[in-house]
């Protein structure tokens, strides 16, 4: 076992909605530095995990823990909550980025818009600074949520099924950049549908049934047997569940 | 000895007689607060007043109740000023089924016309000239002797004291509004009632077209009615009838004019103060108008 | 032929010749300063009906202040003002704590304070009319109604400058906000208070009619002019107070009320701005202009 420290580590952990678990009992660690995919059946608990990591769900049991006092998050959820016929331009939004840094009063230096415009062009949209949102093609605005991400400068990346419904060059270009931070020693999870992707980019993985049905290396996870338990597993909460028996 | 004792049996019939008679007040209705107020000064304790329209209530929007049926029932004078004031009262007594004696206050003075919301009228407000108050105060007097005679003695002496107290207010009304320079005795005032006061005592009455109590005022109103009393050299406008309080105050300052007080059309106040009686309500009235149109 | 004097003769002179204009007018700009802006607020988080439903929250407040102090606008005001800001603080609570969204919180808050307003009056015993009462007209603008105003206008600049940019962010991307900064909720919370203010400022000086109509009507134009959020906070400053120009001017020559000219002229520039707008108007639209290269 490598001794490197753990980023994100998770005890016991269960997540879930109305006390029905939608992560039950998971148990484990994130390296620091790791580019994890997150996979599993539908309403397997992927997004409910992200959420957690990301602060915005209070875990029914279990807890979750970073390395260090002050780890940087920065959370892209599913199909953002983005209002669209906002009248704010691709630049003001990706500027939000540096909220973490500037507060809601700081000033914004020159280096700043520098590393806004940067980041624009990182993900091929130079030139699109003055788009209004509204105009955006779906493609376009995930671009723009990254480099709002990358903007961030965040230790721990969370993202969570970023490429829905988008075309495949924005895809490459993407998944192109999350390497790049990869390489910038950040630690990353994904969650992801398209196992073409998980097998080509991503070393490590977690495959999400509600139960972890597997986690490690990516070759030792996608396996036939764990792909059929995580298919096992039964979708709809149980309305006669009783009390959950289990300890750590 | 003997007509000692005569005299004394007269005396002591003449005393049960009239304590028999004086056990019951007469029960009296009247139509609204001013000639209640009358009906008791000639009435003194040998009346019972009840008051369909009471103070600070307003007569041209009064919707009879049945209480008010019940009353005319047990009452024995109902006292209304007619002239189309109490456009509701026929049907009440009618309804009332009582068949009390109806005294018409304005009986036998001097109406004039005037335009109430764009029709030609007959003015009612009748009681905005003292001298015809006495009037008022006789046609009473009268009917209470028709239905009690045995108290004429009274009714007559509470009628010369009540007249002659008009008399000398009516005087001093007059003095009062003669020491106000000629130029100055108009005001503005959104009251429609005071007719007879303008016409007997010299004050002129002028509405402020436009801007009225209810509905919301426009610039070309306000403009014109601060255009009017400047033109006209109008001393005071009495607005307190004007929805919006802060409105009156504006058309003042701005057209130079004093802001009136307030003045007592149709109705007493509820209190004693200022206006609980006909003769307070008048004094009130003139003490506010030599009040704003004294230089 | 129109020559110069006669356009001063319809348009200055009247300006010139009486003060309760020339206040209009003011009250007019001080109030579209303040409200444009927050009015282009409220209708992109879709909250353009919050100033009817606030105009009934106040009742409470008024009455207790009625209760107090009689017909003392003062009071009243005071009152009404609290009665706004507790309504506006409970609506934005369950709006972030539970799952019930601003428009039915507000609905709901709106709804109990109006019907415990009314029991509250009917205590007094009299049926003045205290909602009447409570709300001025724009052509009786005292002194200390124009100051009133013009401090509205000054605290609703000030407060959108310091929020502006939580403000932003909380209505575009709420989530993002939650999960780098705390701020999410204070700034809610004081935007509603700042609404509060400036319509509870707004009624007793202008009436609900003219204090909510040129909040939000000339925003719902700026729509159809600007495409960035600061050029439709400018239109609609604008667009206010040329309707306030305009409709008092038309009052003057055409003997219509004041509140309600200003609101239709409001209203007929919006209508306007629907067919040519620049920017999403419907002639454009249908109008065929030749496409650019690139």
């Amino acid at each position: 076992m490598r001794n490197r420290s753990n980023a994100i580590t998770v005890r016991d952990l269960t997540l879930g909605y109305d006390r029905h678990p939608a992560v039950h009992h998971l148990d484990g660690c994130f390296a620091a530095g790791s580019l994890t995919a997150i996979i599993g059946p539908n309403g397997a608990g992927k997004s409910t995990l992200l959420k957690a990591l990301a602060g915005t769900l209070p875990p029914l049991s279990g807890s979750v823990s970073f390395e260090g006092s002050k780890a940087k998050i920065a959370y892209l959820p599913q199909s953002a909550d983005i209002d669209h016929d906002f009248p704010i331009s691709v630049e003001d939004l990706v500027t939000t980025g540096l909220w973490q840094k500037t507060g809601p009063f700081g000033a914004f230096s020159q280096h700043d818009r520098t590393t806004v415009l940067e980041a624009l062009d990182r993900v091929g949209l130079a030139g699109f600074e003055a788009r209004i949102l509204g105009t955006l093609s779906g493609g376009q605005l995930q671009r723009v949520l990254f480099a709002r991400l990358m903007v961030q400068g965040a230790d721990i990346i969370l993202i969570d099924e970023p490429f829905a419904a988008i075309d495949t060059k924005t895809v490459r270009d993407l998944m192109h950049l999350v390497r790049h931070w990869h390489g910038e020693g950040r630690t990353i999870l994904a969650v992801l549908h398209d196992m073409a992707l998980v097998e080509e980019y991503f070393p490590d993985c977690l495959m999400l049934a509600r139960e972890p049905v597997a986690w490690g290396k990516t070759s030792d996870v996608l396996t036939a047997d764990h792909l059929a338990q995580a298919r096992a597993m039964i979708e709809a909460n149980d309305p006669h569940a009783d009390l959950c028996e289990r300890a750590a | 000895m003997i007509t000692r004792l005569v005299l004394l049996a007269a005396f002591g019939l003449g005393i049960s007689t009239s304590t028999v008679g004086a056990i019951e007040p007469i029960k009296t209705v009247a139509s609204f607060s001013i000639l209640a107020d009358i009906t008791k000064q000639i009435g003194g304790d040998r009346v019972s007043v009840d008051t369909l329209v009471g103070p600070e209530e307003d007569a041209h929007v009064y919707d009879p109740t049945p209480r008010d049926a019940v009353k005319i029932a047990v009452a024995k004078l109902v006292v209304i000023n007619g002239l189309g004031f109490e456009g509701w009262i026929d049907r009440l007594i009618k309804l009332s089924a009582g068949a009390p004696k109806v005294t018409i206050a304005s009986d036998g003075i001097v109406s004039h016309q005037t335009t109430i919301e764009g029709h030609e009228r007959t003015d009612p407000h009748a009681w905005q000239d003292l001298r015809s108050v006495q009037i008022y105060a006789r046609n009473i007097a009268e009917s209470l002797i028709q239905i009690d005679p045995d108290h004429e003695t009274l009714y007559r002496a509470n009628l010369a004291r009540y007249t002659e107290e008009l008399a000398t207010l009516d005087q001093d009304i007059r003095s009062a509004i003669s020491a106000i320079p000629a130029e100055r005795r108009k005001i503005v005032t959104t009251h429609d009632a005071f007719g007879y006061f303008a016409q007997a005592y010299g004050i002129e009455m002028i509405a402020p077209q436009g801007v009225s109590t209810e509905a919301e005022a426009s610039a070309k109103d306000v403009a014109r009615i601060i255009r009017q009393v400047k033109s006209e050299k109008i001393p005071a406008v009495f607005l307190e009838n004007v929805s919006d309080h802060r409105l009156a105050e504006r058309i003042a300052t701005e057209s130079g004019a004093r802001m009136g007080g307030k003045l007592y059309s149709d109705a007493l106040s509820k209190e004693n103060a200022p206006a609980g009686t006909y003769i307070a309500m008048m004094k009130t009235n003139i003490r506010e108008l030599t009040k704003a149109l004294m230089p | 032929m129109t020559t110069p004097s006669d356009l001063y003769d319809l348009v200055i002179g009247p300006f010139a010749e009486f003060a309760f204009m020339r206040r209009g007018l003011v009250g007019v700009l001080a109030l579209s300063l303040g409200a444009g802006p927050i009015g282009v607020f409220l209708m992109l988080r879709r909250m353009s009906l919050v100033g009817d439903a606030m105009a009934h929250a106040i009742l409470p407040g008024a009455a207790l202040g009625y209760l107090v102090a009689g017909l003392s606008l003062g009071f009243m005001t005071a009152g009404g003002l609290i009665a706004g800001f507790v309504v506006a603080l409970l609506a934005g609570l369950v709006t972030r704590v539970t799952v019930l969204k601003e428009d039915a919180a507000l609905a709901s808050f709106y709804l109990i304070s109006l019907a415990g307003g009314v029991v509250l009056v009917s205590l007094r015993g009299s049926n003045v009319d205290l909602l009447h009462v409570l709300f001025g007209s724009v052509l009786a603008l005292d002194d200390p109604t124009l100051l009133l105003l013009a401090t509205s206008a000054s605290i609703n600049l000030v407060v959108l400058a310091v929020l502006f940019r939580p403000l932003v962010l909380e209505c575009v991307d709420p989530l993002f906000l939650r999960t780098v900064g705390k701020s999410g909720s204070v700034t809610h919370l004081g935007f509603l208070a700042l609404v509060v203010l400036n319509l509870v400022a707004g009624f007793h000086a202008l009436g609900t009619l003219l204090s909510v109509g040129l909040m939000m009507l000339p925003a719902f134009a700026a729509r159809f002019w600007s495409a960035t959020l600061e050029g439709m906070m400018a239109v609609a400053t604008l667009v206010g107070i040329m309707s306030g120009c305009l409709g008092i001017i038309l009052s003057y020559h055409l003997g219509t009320p004041t509140g309600p000219t200003i609101i239709l002229c409001a209203g007929a520039i919006y209508l306007v701005s629907i067919l040519i707008g620049r920017r999403n108007g419907l002639l454009i639209r249908f109008l065929p202009r030749a496409h650019l290269s690139a």
